[in-house]
Order: structure tokens, then sequence, then C-alpha cells
């Protein structure tokens, strides 16, 4: 009966997360003609710009005939996201004359793996250490931690980074930022390679991490605080349960359902924060070529990019439902 | 029938901001193997932190007194001082659940909400029983079946919330002895139930108690309850113990007021066109206690000069009884 009831609420959850993709797709398509102008404008301009040609309203409507922009907006819609589905085939770059997959290329896996080594160094940092500030609360280690908290909070990341940047420098030698060595940079990808990753990865997901992992110790301390006071956990230690079993199996349980439920905000934090530390950290990911992509109007680098954030974020929040329904399983009920 | 609990002098203070309250104040009982003790009060009477304390399950700000003496008889025929194991003890892990069994008043809180009944009546068996998983799935079925719920081999993959408040309470009971405790205390079991479930629940106890031969201090502020499952009762007011003795000569003939007045309180169906009486007055607040007898701010026949300025000290009016009032202590009051 039980896992019915599971089946049931992942499949739920699973149309829910599809029907949300639909409807991003669509607001990323109408942010992607928003700018004045089209693509076969800027072509031409791009195309003709100094070369003293003289572009006529001919031309531009024969570009656009060329492309199939004169279809109406909703049958272009339909070219892109089929093209997308069926091919990943995100369109033209204009502005590097080639395709939107070539210019995004490893990029997407790079912003994955800085995105997965954050949420993973927040919530194995933040998780346990929020715990025992619980558990020794008013201990002058719980204050220090109340401390850092507060100082992880205030400060911005983007000085964060370039602190870390400075000191990693001193003592880790000059080659630290970015993401690869340099012999790595342009080389096929190796074992050599993924582990020149790794080396150069914690600094990005360390600075990214900072000011989560200081909000989550704090989260988690008060739903922690709060589940030790509860009943049940006196009634587990009344019945001998061992104390570091009773913590875990008890009140750690339900004390990270919030932060669990809010992992899809942290990826939304995380990519919003990235470009920034991106530039500061000389890193090429998404972020960064998405800023590039608006300064130049190029609108479908730009869609793809946030097609793929978003869905980024829309999949995690979907991960963090069916997780937040094996942690707690009153949720199941509630759907 | 033999002690297998005695509890002298216990006094329990905290640390607090406003300085350090002492809600139990010299505390004296005993439990026999195979009775009922009752303890009644009001709400901050002291009833529930005595038998935490019993179990070490006071919170870190909590002091034992100097006197204090708790000992308890273990199933081997052990003498353990109680209160002073050390923490994460084996020995302390066994006295919780496996020696003393406690049961709470919310059902639905002391399950945890997100685990099965079985799972959480397994834990306690196989910490307790040293069965395996399989056997003590059986054993769950079984104590299930035997607190009256039905289809047990069912219900053990509920989780509590699927659960009614009477068959969450039954599922209770069953999870609390099936580690197999030689004393139960019971923290007002009852009295999150409607009235018709809190029989069933007390005939239940009651039916198991003397099937096992367990001890049994029962904590209510209900005497109407006390009278039907107790054997001995303490009353209990400002955390010390103002009258003691075999429950139904204290309930037909109390000595304190205090005890006269929480009967008074009591509904009966002869005199349902009476209003009832409540006790005059709130309990005070542990950190102001009064001076004297604690019970004087409420109490209709209190001695001015006396009540209000020394302490009275337990005396015994009749035989098997124990009062803690000065009405009872004509001889004492001179000598004190």
């Amino acid at each position: 009966m039980g896992d019915t009831i599971l089946l049931r609420f992942t499949l739920e959850r699973f149309v829910g997360m599809v029907i949300t993709m639909a409807l991003v797709s669509v607001m990323v398509f109408l942010i992607m003609e928003l700018p004045p102008g089209d693509y076969a404008d800027r072509y031409a301009f791009r195309k003709y710009s100094g070369t003293g040609v003289n572009v006529t309203e001919a031309d531009i409507e024969a570009i656009r005939r060329d492309l199939g922009l004169d279809k109406p907006m909703v049958l272009r819609y339909f070219d892109w996201i089929g093209g997308i589905v069926l091919h990943w085939d995100f369109g033209q770059a204009f502005a590097f004359e080639t395709s939107v997959t070539k210019v995004i290329g490893d990029k997407v896996w790079l912003t994955a793996g800085i995105l997965f080594a954050t949420l993973l160094l927040t919530y194995i940092v933040s998780i346990p250490i929020g715990i025992f500030a619980a558990v020794r609360r008013g201990s002058a280690v719980d204050y220090g931690l109340t401390v850092f908290s507060y100082l992880g909070l205030a400060l911005p990341n983007f000085l964060l980074a370039l602190v870390m940047l400075y000191f990693a420098n001193r003592w880790f030698g000059a080659d630290i930022g970015g993401l690869f060595s340099a012999q790595y940079r342009d080389a096929p990808w190796s074992a050599a390679k993924v582990w020149d990753m790794m080396k150069h990865l914690w600094l990005p997901a360390v600075v990214l991490a900072w000011s989560a992992v200081a909000y989550q110790i704090q989260t988690v301390r008060a739903t922690m605080s709060d589940e030790l006071n509860k009943l049940s956990v006196t009634a587990a230690r009344a019945r001998g349960v061992p104390e570091t079993k009773l913590l875990i199996k008890y009140p750690a349980r339900l004390a990270i359902n919030p932060v669990v439920s809010t992992i899809g905000f942290d990826v939304n934090r995380i990519f919003s924060e990235l470009p920034i530390v991106a530039v500061v950290l000389g890193l090429t990911e998404l972020g960064e070529l998405l800023l590039k992509a608006y300064l130049d109007l190029d609108m479908n680098v730009a869609g793809a990019i946030l097609l793929m954030l978003t869905f980024a974020i829309v999949f995690m929040n979907f991960f963090s439902d069916l997780l937040l329904a094996w942690l707690d399983p009153r949720i199941k009920l509630g759907a | 029938m033999p002690t297998m609990l005695s509890v002298e002098n216990l006094s329990i203070s905290f640390r607090t901001d406003e300085g350090v309250i002492t809600p139990v104040q010299g505390v004296t009982f005993a439990v026999e193997a195979g009775r009922t003790l009752g303890l009644v009060g009001e709400s901050g009477s002291g009833k529930s932190i005595s038998t935490k304390a019993l179990m070490q399950l006071l919170p870190g700000t909590a002091m034992l007194g100097e006197n204090t003496r708790m000992t308890y008889t273990d199933k081997g025929g052990k003498d353990i001082a109680l209160g002073h194991l050390k923490h994460g003890s084996r020995e302390l892990r066994r006295i919780r659940g496996g020696e003393i069994g406690m049961i709470f008043q919310e059902p639905m809180a002391s399950f945890s909400p997100v685990y099965t009944i079985g799972n959480q009546m397994m834990e306690a068996i196989m910490l307790h029983r040293g069965l395996k998983k399989r056997e003590a799935r059986e054993f769950a079925v079984e104590m299930l079946d035997k607190v009256g719920i039905s289809n047990a081999a069912a219900r053990i993959d509920q989780y509590p919330h699927e659960l009614s408040g009477g068959m969450r309470q039954r599922a209770m009971i069953a999870l609390t002895l099936s580690a197999g405790p030689a004393l139960l205390i019971a923290d007002e079991p009852t009295t999150a139930l409607d009235v018709t479930i809190q029989a069933q629940v007390l005939d239940l106890m009651r039916d198991l108690q003397r099937e096992l031969g367990m001890g049994m201090i029962f904590i209510t502020h209900d005497l109407g309850v006390i009278a039907q499952i107790a054997d001995d009762v303490a009353v209990m007011y400002l955390g010390t113990i103002v009258e003691r003795g075999p429950a139904r000569e204290v309930i037909r003939n109390p000595q304190h007021p205090y005890t006269q007045g929480l009967l008074d309180a009591i509904p009966s169906v002869e005199h349902l066109h009476d209003r009832l009486k409540p006790v005059p007055g709130d309990i005070p607040s542990p950190t102001n206690r009064p001076t004297g007898c604690p019970f004087h701010t409420r109490c209709a026949q209190a001695i001015p000069g006396i009540c209000d300025a020394q302490e009275p000290v337990e005396t015994t009016p009749m035989p098997g009884r124990a009062v803690r009032c000065w009405l009872h202590s004509d001889k004492d009051r001179s000598a004190a």
C-alpha cells in the first residue's frame, strides 16, 4: 500500500515538473523575442557593418525567409523547442557564427560540476555543524559558530573570492584561478584533466557555499533545537536508545527538512552569484557566457542558457520534493 | 511484597536566570512489586519531574539534593543507585526501558511521526530483548495483539498518524511493555483521551500489570482515576508530598485540607445540581514559594502565625497514613 502511494506521489510531482518546464520554456522564448529588432536585422548588421555594403529592406527580408523567421511566433516556438528536445539543437549563435550547442559545449558540464560541488560542500559542512551546535546549545562552540555564521552572511562573496584568490595564490602557487591548469585547458578529457579540475573546483565551491553554509547552519540549529525538545525524543531516550543513534534517527532526520526543501533556492542563489564569482576567479562557465550573450544581444545563446539554468532549478525542486517525501512520510499523505 | 523502588528525600533544583529554584523538596515514596502508587497533584506540583529524575531525563541544569537517595532493585535482585549513573553508560540504557518503562500523556507526540509503529517497537525489542529483526517483528505483533489492537500484523506497518488516539496509546503501552520493564511509570496516560476510551485503557493497564507482575507509578491530577487504578496514593503539592497512604482510605477519609479540596472538585452523579467546588486560588510559582506550609495561601483552615511561619513535618494520624499538616501535629507543634 505504501509503495503505490509513493509511486503516485512521484508521478504527480513528475508531471508537475514537466508542466513547469513547458511553461518556463514559453517564458524563455518570449524573453528571447523581447529585444527590439530580430535575428535577421542583427545578422545583417553584423555581416555587413563596416564593409560599405548598403543593406536594403529586401536583403533583410531574404535573410528572414532563409532563417524561417517570417513564420508566426507559435510555429517558431515549436521549431525552437522541438530542435532542443529532439536533437539537442539550440539554434545559431550569430555572435560566434556557429551553433549554440558548440558555444555552450563543455561549459554545461563545468557549470553542473561547480553547482554540485557547491551544494555538496554546503550540506556536508552545514548539517553536521548545525546539529552539533543545537546539541551543545549555549556552549562556547555554539557561540563561536553563531559569530562565524553572521560573518558568513555579512561578507559579499565576490570580496571573499578576491581574498581567497590572494591566499590560494600565496599558498598553492600562482595557477589557482580558472578551472584548469594551463597545460590542460585545451587538452582532451582524461583522468588527469578531471583531477586537475578537482584541484581547481574547491575554490569556487568554497566561495559559493560560504554564505549558504552560514545560513543553513542557523536553520539546522534552530529546527534541531526544536526537535530535541519533542516528547518523542524524550520517549526514545526513556526507552534506552543510545544517544548518537537517537540523535540521528529522531531529531536530525526532521531537522534537515527545511534544508532539503530549500535545495531549489540554493541552486537559484548559486546561479545568481556564479557570474560575478566567475569573473573574479576567471572561470569559464554558463553564467559568465550568459552575461556576454546579453551584452551581445545574442538571444539564442542567452535563451539556451536561461532554459538550462531554470530546468536545473525545476529539476532540483522535483528532487527535493522526493527527498522530503522520503524523510517525512506524512507529506505523501497530503499530496 | 518486596520494595522495588525506594525514593528518599528527593529534591530537585534548577539553575535559572532568576536564581536557583527547587520545584521538588524532600519527596519520599516507595513502590512495591505488583502494586500501583498513584502520584496526584495539580500541574506544576512536581509529579512528572520527580519520575523523570529516576530515569535521569532531566535537563543539564537540574541538580539533585545532597540527601537524595533513590534505590532501585533490578530484575536480578541487584540494588542500583539511580540519579548518578554515567550518561551513555550501558547500565543507564538498560534501566531506561528495560527495567523502568515510561508512558507519556500525549500518545501522538511520544511516537516519532516519521517511523512506523513497528519500526519503533522493534528498535526497543532488539535493544532490550536481544532478538533479531524477524523475531522482534513477531514479538511486536504479539504485543500489539495483547493490548487489543485488531489486525496487528497490518497495523504494525502503519504510521502513528494513521491510528486513532486510543489506539495510539494502546500501541505506546505495547511499545513500552515490549522492552520488558519491571516498573512502569505512566505519566497521565489517559488525560488526553475520551472518557470511554480512558476507562478501556485503564482496564487494560490494570490487567497487564497483574499479568506481568509489574510495579507501577501512575501520575494523574484526577483522584477519580486513582480510585480505579492505584493501591497507594501520594498527594503532591508544590513539590512536597502532603499526604500518603492506601488509596481507598485516603479517598474515603482524607486528612489534608488539600486532598479534601481535590475530592470536592470531582463531579459526582449524586450532586449534579451543585456547582463544582474548585480548590480556591492558583498554585504558587516555584520561584515564589510561600513560607511555612506551602498550601497555607489557599487553605481555609490555615492557622495564622503557625501555618505561614513554619513548615509542618510529616505525622502519622492513624496507622499506615502520613500527613504533613499543622492541623494534625498538635503534639509536634510545641516540640518543633
